[in-house]
């Protein structure tokens, strides 16, 4: 049924969409990241910003996909730039929530040791808040990247899609084994993204799982 | 161990220091009320008072956590205000009851915080944490690369101190350090500050709600009270022995003369002369040695050491006195034993007296329970006996 031949004679297409799919992905993820740190950090100080803010970035997330894409072509045209608007939309929700449950479990008495040895804000927050954050982080980021290896397959609708352009020019040809490629890699993709940062995420705090062992 | 540090203790004065929080009916959310007193250098002075009363407020606006509402906090005569506030934090050590460890790094980072915040090259960093998890009695070599949650509740708890003294500071603020911990742990950890802080003589501001640690504690014990006024401040003696107002009375306790007990010491007393008679002394020699007229004698060996009591009456007419007729012994103190110990080993025992010997353990005098209640500033329970050497109970347990 799977036609090696076909893949192998589509390989370079595969190999490029693939790529385009990791671009997708990461760009997606990395300028969610830097965009929900920067308005995390202008929404804690005042808390009542907290809950609104969460509730726009929630609004965003119930979008269908491919409406909010066509909402967009009118505007920005069938850009790299829609599918990163509608991308990074996404993971604005699942990354602001976890970097706010993430700061907010740093205790107290960490801080109020903190303030009274004489760090300054910035220094306390890049030594102390954010380390001690990381793990509720990485797991948001971890969460965030699958959810957009599953969402980029979506803009194939304005010419991009990275593995999903791989799958519709399987049903356009009639292709099975297109089709399944696509498919497989996507899934593949996004167990690796999982694993790997699940990994990441329990090896970046070594402090947490040093339990009184050996004590 | 060596004594590290050498900044001198700074003296600590607050000058009218009021803080106020907005909205009504702020007096119990630890509102500080024109507070104005001053702690030598190196000295332990004690914040005490009921939860709500500005303990932890007065501390904090040391440090400037809280900033004042009006007034001036003086350290070394120097405006707390007008420092830069970094600069202020990192040369005050601050120890907090949940001590307030940073989990992601390891014990000897933690302890090497503030020196690292002033910038010290790595190897001093280094060397100074070691020494200073030394000096609370944690072995360096054990302890340096674990982390916070690997440790108990008394460990964390000397890390913090450690922290707090490692750029040596010449001043300390201690919130509640020992609340967390249990009783047995508590005590020792108290025992071990106390004994530091002989060596250290850093001046250090410490919040209790226990009374019985401001008394233990405390060079100077200020007693505040609800609505943030001080209450008194004075030397712990000073406070259980004329308290200034019904609030301090009732704050130390209706057994204030008991806990006055525990300043004081067995050396502190004078001491009764002990009836003793040697071991292997001719009867009629040491009777007529004696020139008491006491019922019971202290039989004691070759070296002074106490043997155990003989009733007179059980002596016999004449002949050499042997161990055997030697009845109970009572309890023993040296002349740091302190008269609230004293007493309780007095009490548990059934004995009217005790036995004080010096460091080779010889008999250098007695003390009595009536001493011991005269010395709490009450007349004894009962009349004093007739003067003769008060004996053992009657019946030994």
């Amino acid at each position: 049924m799977i036609r090696w031949d076909v893949i192998e004679g589509n390989l370079p297409l595969i190999a490029a969409k693939l790529g385009e799919h990791l671009a997708l992905t990461g760009v997606a993820v990395g300028v969610g990241l830097v965009l929900s740190f920067g308005i995390v950090l202008l929404v804690r100080g005042r808390r009542r910003w907290v809950g609104p803010t969460l509730a726009v970035f929630g609004i965003i997330y119930t979008i269908p996909s491919l409406a909010l894409l066509a909402f967009l072509v009118p505007f920005t045209r069938l850009t790299f730039l829609t599918a990163e608007i509608a991308l990074v939309g996404y993971t604005l929700l699942i990354l602001a929530r976890n970097l706010l449950a993430g700061l907010d479990a740093v205790p107290a008495d960490v801080l109020e040791a903190a303030d009274a040895m004489g760090y300054s804000r910035v220094r306390r927050l890049w030594q102390v808040e954010l380390p001690l954050a990381l793990p509720l982080i990485v797991a948001g980021i971890r969460i965030a990247t699958v959810t957009t290896i599953g969402l980029v397959m979506v803009t194939a609708l304005i010419g991009y899609g990275g593995l999903g352009q791989v799958m519709l020019r399987g049903y356009n040809f009639r292709s099975d084994s297109l089709v399944v490629a696509g498919f497989v890699l996507t899934v593949a993709l996004a167990l690796v993204a999982d694993l790997g940062l699940g990994w990441l995420g329990r090896t970046i705090a070594p402090w947490s799982r040093a339990r009184r062992a050996g004590a | 161990m060596s004594v590290p540090g050498t900044t001198p203790a700074a003296s600590v004065t607050f000058d009218h220091v009021t803080k106020r929080y907005a909205g009504t009916g702020s007096g119990d959310r630890g509102a500080v009320e024109d507070l104005t007193l001053e702690v030598p250098a190196g000295r332990i002075c004690v914040l005490v008072g009921p939860s709500g009363c500005g303990k932890t407020t007065s501390l904090k606006m040391v440090n400037r956590l809280i900033e004042p509402t009006s007034g001036r906090i003086l350290i070394d005569g120097r405006d707390a205000a007008e420092r830069d506030v970094t600069e202020l934090r990192r040369s005050i050590g601050y120890v907090i009851q949940q001590v307030g460890l940073f989990p992601h790094q390891t014990i000897g980072e933690n302890v090497g915080t503030v020196p690292r915040l002033l910038g010290w090259p790595e190897p001093r960093r280094r060397a100074r944490s070691e020494e200073l998890l030394a000096l609370v009695g944690l072995d360096p070599a054990t302890y340096r690369d674990r982390y916070p949650a690997q440790l108990s509740g008394g460990e964390r708890q000397r890390v913090g101190v450690a922290r707090a003294l490692a750029a040596d500071p010449p001043l300390m603020l201690m919130d509640e350090p020992f609340g967390a911990v249990d009783p047995i742990v508590r005590e020792r950890l108290q025992n071990e500050f106390l004994r530091l802080q002989a060596d250290l003589a850093k001046t250090i501001l410490f919040v209790t709600h226990d009374i019985d640690e401001a008394i233990k504690l405390g060079d100077l014990v200020a007693v505040m009270e609800t609505g943030g006024r001080l209450a008194q401040f004075g030397t712990p003696e000073e406070i259980l022995a004329s308290p200034a107002s019904d609030f301090v009375a009732r704050f130390v306790g209706a057994d204030r003369g008991l806990k006055r007990l525990a300043l004081s010491r067995v050396g502190d007393l004078p001491h009764r002369p002990a009836p003793t008679v040697r071991r292997g002394e001719d009867v009629a020699a040491a009777v007529a040695r004696l020139d008491v007229p006491a019922d019971y004698l202290l039989l004691v060996d070759d070296a002074d050491r106490p043997i155990g009591w003989v009733p007179r009456r059980g002596l016999p007419a004449t002949g050499e006195i042997d161990e055997g007729i030697a009845d109970a012994t009572s309890p023993l103190f040296d002349r740091r034993t302190t008269l609230k110990d004293a007493l309780a080993m007095l009490i548990d025992a059934g004995v009217q007296a005790g036995i004080i010997v010096n460091e080779r353990g010889a008999v250098a005098g007695l003390c009595a329970v009536e001493d011991i209640t005269a010395a709490a500033g009450r007349p004894p329970v009962e009349a004093p006996p007739p003067d003769e050497t008060p004996p053992p109970d009657e019946a030994p347990r």
